[in-house]
């Protein structure tokens, strides 16, 4: 590694090395999982993240610019700032909310929106780790999307309530079918129970 | 402190006397299906015929002055068995004196497997039949971090297998099978952050019985299914910054689950463990031992609130028994 190296984070799927002004972000194979299966895992997962990250951007999502793609890695602009867990209030739920409304309205699922895939820079959220994102503006998509955003949230912060009244301001700014959602997301919750 | 448990949410009639170190004794009767998979006229059926023998069968090796509180399994689970196994807990408080305690199935499973691998606060994969959900404690509660958006993973095995003409249970015969063979045939693989889908899988793999041999799909299907529970299970050990992971549930007893989680753990340096199989299958002591931890806490279930609770999720108890440092 060379003396530009900055940090190499770790995450669920992929090994970070914040590098000068630049992200690699490399999916690592998991020997657990059959090759076949990994391989093909991680280089879907690869080129759907560079591809999807980039077209959110270009629909005015906040997310770091894609510089290069090469197999299983990634490399793209740094972002500085916290991951939005870190700085939680209401402000910030608001804005993401806004932010994923805008994802949504470009006719994209993140697919993992937690609150250690946004990072809160310069007063805006930027969304990051596309890898499991997709084209879909059905209500279903969306709904799971919020669902995720919201159960991690209320696995993690005591405020979820009004975090998540927060969040649905920011959603409903933009996207006018923001009760549809919650009608959704509260369906959602009502599966996968006991009978 | 003695406390007497009865299970009987589904498949396991099951009673038990616990303590605080140990299983004292353990009584159970397993309802088998005659064709197809668990019925629950039926299952009640069996809890009925057989609750009585179960528990005269594990007070007979005590004293039943020692006994200082009845616990059954509330929820969730089959609403006709939780009615049953509800109705001789309340019977059996009342003729010993002593407190009662309803208890959550799930925490249950959860609780048996700290208590027998000694793990703290681990990340929880809880995988039986009709649940599946990643859980991490936190602040009182257990809380789920990701579940099944559809089907839980054993009632995913059983579906496939019936289908496939194996005999219920299936899991444990779609593991044999699928150790027969290396090759590997593409199934849906669905994670949404810690959510995930299995129904997409028996979905595929009922379709490719037209082509394929049972021993691949059974290969594949196990594969797909359990590396999502594995990724899943990662996810939350990065998310919630934890080095522990405990398994749970019946479907833990699989081998090839167990080795995929244990070998996930040891790329990251976490540290994994499960119970023997006779703690992962429903059991009575599971639901003794965890109503025992709830009476030292304090907690009872006043006769007026005990009634059955099919769908009683896990994040609904206060958990007060766990210190973390």
């Amino acid at each position: 590694m060379d003396r530009d190296t900055l940090e190499v984070v770790t995450g669920a799927e992929a090994v970070v090395v914040l590098h000068g002004h630049s992200v690699v972000k490399q999916r690592v194979p998991k020997d657990y999982r059959i090759a076949e299966l990994d391989t093909k895992l991680r280089r879907e997962r690869t080129r759907l993240e560079a591809k999807i990250q980039s077209d959110a951007r270009r629909a005015g999502v906040p997310t770091p610019i894609i510089e290069a793609v090469d197999g299983f890695s990634i490399t793209m602009e740094r972002i500085e700032g916290p991951p939005v867990h870190s700085v939680m209030n209401e402000v910030v739920a608001e804005a993401i909310g806004a932010v994923l409304c805008a994802l949504h309205s470009a006719g994209i699922i993140h697919g993992d929106p937690t609150t250690r895939n946004m990072i809160f820079s310069a007063g805006r959220v930027y969304l990051i780790d596309f890898g499991l994102s997709s084209y879909d503006r059905s209500l279903e998509a969306r709904g799971v999307d919020v669902h995720v955003f919201f159960q991690t949230l209320e696995a993690t912060d005591d405020r979820f309530p009004a975090l998540k009244d927060a969040f649905l301001a920011g959603y409903s700014r933009n996207c006018s079918d923001a009760a549809l959602i919650v009608e959704k997301v509260n369906e959602i919750k009502e599966r996968g129970r006991y009978l | 402190m003695i406390v007497l448990g009865i299970e009987g949410t589904a498949w396991n009639l099951s009673a038990s006397l616990v303590d605080d170190d140990e299983v004292l004794c353990e009584a159970s009767s397993a309802y088998i299906p005659a064709s197809g998979g668990i019925h629950p006229r039926e299952a009640a059926q069996h809890v009925a015929n057989n609750i009585a023998g179960v528990i005269r069968q594990v007070l007979s090796s005590t004293d039943p002055r020692l006994i200082e509180g009845v616990a059954f399994s509330q929820g969730p689970g089959l609403g006709p068995c939780l009615r049953i196994v509800g109705t001789a807990a309340r019977a059996l408080s009342m003729r010993l004196g002593v407190p009662l305690v309803g208890v959550n199935h799930c925490i249950a499973h959860i609780e048996v497997g700290r208590w027998k691998t000694h793990l703290v606060d681990p990340i929880v994969l809880y995988v039986s039949g009709a649940n599946s959900q990643v859980l991490s404690y936190r602040q009182q509660r257990y809380r789920i971090l990701g579940e099944t958006l559809d089907i839980g993973i054993g009632n995913c095995l059983d579906k496939f297998a019936r289908s496939a003409g194996l005999p219920h249970p299936g899991g444990p015969k779609v593991e044999r099978l699928a150790q027969e063979s290396r090759n590997y045939l593409p199934m849906p693989y669905v994670v949404k952050g810690m959510d995930f889908s299995f129904s997409g899988i028996v979905t595929a793999a009922t379709e490719a019985l037209k082509s394929a041999s049972l021993e691949e799909i059974c290969y594949s299907f196990q594969e797909t299914a359990f590396s999502m529970l594995v990724e899943v299970s990662e996810r939350a050990l990065s998310q919630m910054d934890k080095s522990d992971l405990l398994l749970a549930g019946g479907v833990g007893a699989n081998k090839r689950l167990q080795e995929m989680l244990s070998v996930m753990c040891a790329q990251r340096g976490a540290r994994f463990s499960a119970p023997k199989s006779e703690y992962l299958q429903d059991n009575g002591a599971m639901i003794a031992y965890t109503g025992l931890l709830m009476l030292r806490h304090g907690i009872q279930t006043p006769i007026a609130s005990s009634g059955a609770n099919a769908s009683f999720r896990p994040d609904e108890v206060e958990v007060l028994w766990i210190e973390t440092h």
